[in-house]
């Protein structure tokens, strides 16, 4: 009888000195919010870069004092551009670290696989780059799950084909593409939406992804004296072929899918690329004051120039953060109604001055793409 | 009329790449019987030690060919090492296989060390003595000196190799060996010794090829599948083995592709090439120079 009743008593005296710390933990133990990008496998690069900008968005609200009086800590999973991985890691996010909602990710097949499993857990995502339509067309409308603030892959398409013919005033423009899925939908909208704002289409030729020699394909190209050259296809190829057209006497107006829309592009198609033109949501030069400081901020820390890709990850990450706060809980249900109505006061980095992230019913933002130019080697917005 | 020289010099520089990458892989076979799928890796490693030693080491163009050259003869030992020694007593099969998974390992070791961006040598022609003087414009068509290095030196590269074939005692042992190893062996040829030099011979012209072309093109860790496959159409198109087929049917297909691109579809170029092997191993299986031989 003792005995218990010293254990007894050696409980409560326990009981009575943890029970503070662990009511004081709940409120100031770090926030563990989640992201998945790729970080190893072919778009790493994409992924590192997006990856910053995430980061920097943490770094920021942490210096601010965190969200909710906590500090916020980012968790980060790598899909590896793979939807097993890219499954696997929402859930782990989910039950393992209880994220309130996701940042990711890059590739859209992973993303829209992943998404269906965080709409299941009631978590809303931010997407990490993925820019295709599929993703956001996947959202039953009017309750979207995945959310992206900048327009999908279809708007980009149709704002560059427009762009040929309504800021550059080419009208006779020939269409190259690779075979795969990517570009031969690009020339087929390109072809569209030229044809409809009254320019003519006066040769597509494809080519298969990887193909090294474009020479003879450019020399009749030559020989047609098209005004502008539309090329679909991975950057890699595009730089390529800039580079032999000029090689080939080619003197034209030169203009890109958004997958060109890379300073590597810019370096392997070297002195080339003058001139190239491709759809950008986001460069430092931008007109949109929150984005040119955000640009200046970003550079003053990583003494590097934001692009696209890390203004993406850093705007997905703070818009997150921001309807967290304004929720004031972690409840991905909230959060998700939150994103859905309640952030269209909330400015963004990308896009023209006065974006908001103002999603659509099926969770994209609207807004027109900057056409850059390239100049003296980097995009320009202004020429 | 004009293009069509255009296009004609177009086909010449590109076949020129096909000859020297299939020179080298229809003497291995010829040689040793060796169907070499890394010889495409050959190409590519090439083309990263002359990126390497241009743009990192900065070495001028000769020492960098010479840079090259050594990288690719440490290649060719290591490949014959893994492809040929061990094997050469079994089935076909075995080297077959073994050589596509070192074309993996050596694509992901590329991967792995230069990374999967697509990546280009900056050959500042103007610095090179004779070849800064040589004009681009031969009437209606335009070279310039990067892609006119090619043909140069291929034609310098095979009229080398003909020489050694011809005249020395190493390429003496080499034609015997491809006759018969076993009466080469018995008139003293040290088999060993050839299989290595084919094995160097081989990757020094891939190699070549890999960094001349890296200059005009793109290297990449998977740039030598294409280059594979078309040197393996050169290879049955010129006759399994036969170095003069390999050369005239390395710029045939040069040419070929070029005018396809041009007067057909872009998009039908590669296809042509492989209409022709099918057709050749239906109808002439020795290979359009080559010589139908009853095996006893």
């Amino acid at each position: 009888m003792t005995q218990f009743s010293r254990r007894h008593m050696l409980a409560v005296m326990g009981a009575s000195v943890a029970a503070p710390s662990v009511l004081r933990a709940q409120s100031s133990d770090p926030i563990r919010l989640g992201g998945m990008l790729p970080l190893s496998g072919p778009a790493s690069i994409e992924g590192r870069q997006i990856l910053s900008g995430v980061q920097f968005a943490i770094e920021e609200a942490n210096a601010k004092g965190g969200v909710l009086g906590r500090r916020i800590e980012l968790v980060m999973e790598d899909d590896e551009s793979n939807s097993t991985k890219g499954v696997t890691a929402v859930r782990r996010l989910i039950e393992r670290e209880k994220s309130p909602f996701i940042v990711g990710t890059y590739a859209s097949a992973v993303a829209i696989a992943a998404s269906k499993i965080a709409a299941e857990y009631k978590v809303a995502m931010l997407s990490g780059g993925s820019t295709a339509a599929g993703a956001t067309d996947q959202n039953t409308p009017g309750d979207p799950w995945f959310f992206r603030s900048w327009p999908d892959s279809n708007a980009q398409g149709d704002d560059t084909a427009r762009a040929i013919v309504e800021k550059f005033k080419k009208t006779r423009v020939a269409i190259i593409h690779d075979n795969t899925n990517y570009g031969v939908t690009l020339a087929a909208q390109v072809t569209r939406v030229v044809s409809g704002v009254g320019g003519t289409i006066l040769s597509t030729d494809s080519y298969n992804a990887g193909e090294q020699d474009f020479s003879s394909m450019l020399t009749k190209l030559r020989s047609l004296r098209p005004e502008a050259v539309y090329i679909g296809g991975w950057a890699g190829d595009g730089a390529n072929i800039v580079r032999q057209a000029v090689e080939a006497g080619i003197r034209t107006q030169f203009v890109g899918s958004g997958s060109m829309n890379s300073d590597d592009f810019i370096r392997l198609a070297g002195p080339a690329s003058e001139g190239f033109a491709v759809a950008s949501l986001y460069e430092p030069s931008t007109p949109n004051p929150v984005g040119k400081a955000f640009g200046e901020r970003f550079r003053a820390r990583h003494n590097l120039d934001a692009n696209t890709l890390s203004a993406l990850g850093f705007e997905s990450m703070t818009i997150g953060i921001e309807a967290l706060r304004r929720v004031g809980k972690p409840d991905g249900l909230e959060i998700q109604k939150m994103l859905k109505g309640g952030m269209k006061d909330f400015q963004l980095v990308q896009g023209p001055a006065g974006t908001t992230a103002a999603f659509n019913a099926k969770g994209s933002v609207d807004f027109p793409n900057f056409i850059a130019v390239v100049k003296d080697g980097k995009r320009r917005l202004d020429v | 009329m004009d293009l069509f020289l255009q296009y004609m010099a177009n086909g010449v520089v590109i076949g020129s790449t096909y000859v020297l990458v299939a020179v080298g892989l229809t003497l291995i076979f010829g040689i040793l019987g060796v169907v070499n799928f890394a010889h495409g890796e050959f190409y590519m490693i090439g083309g990263y030690a002359g990126i390497v030693a241009i743009t990192v080491l900065k070495l001028p163009v000769l020492p960098a060919i010479a840079f090259v050259l050594l990288v690719a003869a440490v290649v060719g030992i290591a490949a014959e090492a893994i492809l040929h020694k061990p094997m050469k007593n079994h089935d076909a099969t075995s080297s077959i296989i073994s050589s596509f998974g070192l074309a993996v390992a050596l694509q992901n070791a590329a991967l792995v060390v230069m990374g999967p961006q697509p990546q280009r040598l900056n050959l500042d022609v103007s610095k090179i003595p004779v070849l800064s003087s040589l004009p681009t414009d031969f009437g209606p068509v335009f070279l310039p000196q990067q892609r006119l290095l090619i043909p140069i030196a291929t034609v310098l590269l095979i009229a080398i190799l003909y020489v050694v074939l011809r005249y020395t005692w190493t390429g003496r042992g080499l034609r015997a060996m491809a006759q018969h190893a076993t009466v080469a062996r018995l008139c003293g040829v040290r088999v060993e010794r050839v299989a290595i030099v084919t094995f160097i011979t081989g990757a020094a012209l891939a190699g070549t090829a890999g960094m001349l072309m890296s200059s005009v093109f793109f290297v990449y860790p998977i740039v030598g599948n294409m280059i594979a496959l078309k040197a393996f159409t050169v290879v049955i198109l010129g006759g399994m083995g036969n170095v003069a087929g390999a050369a005239v049917a390395g710029l045939l297909l040069g040419i070929t592709e070029s005018l396809t691109s041009a007067y057909i579809s872009n998009a039908m170029r590669d296809v042509v090439g492989f209409v022709f092997v099918i057709l050749v191993l239906l109808f002439r299986p020795q290979g359009l120079f080559g010589k139908a031989v009853e095996r006893s």
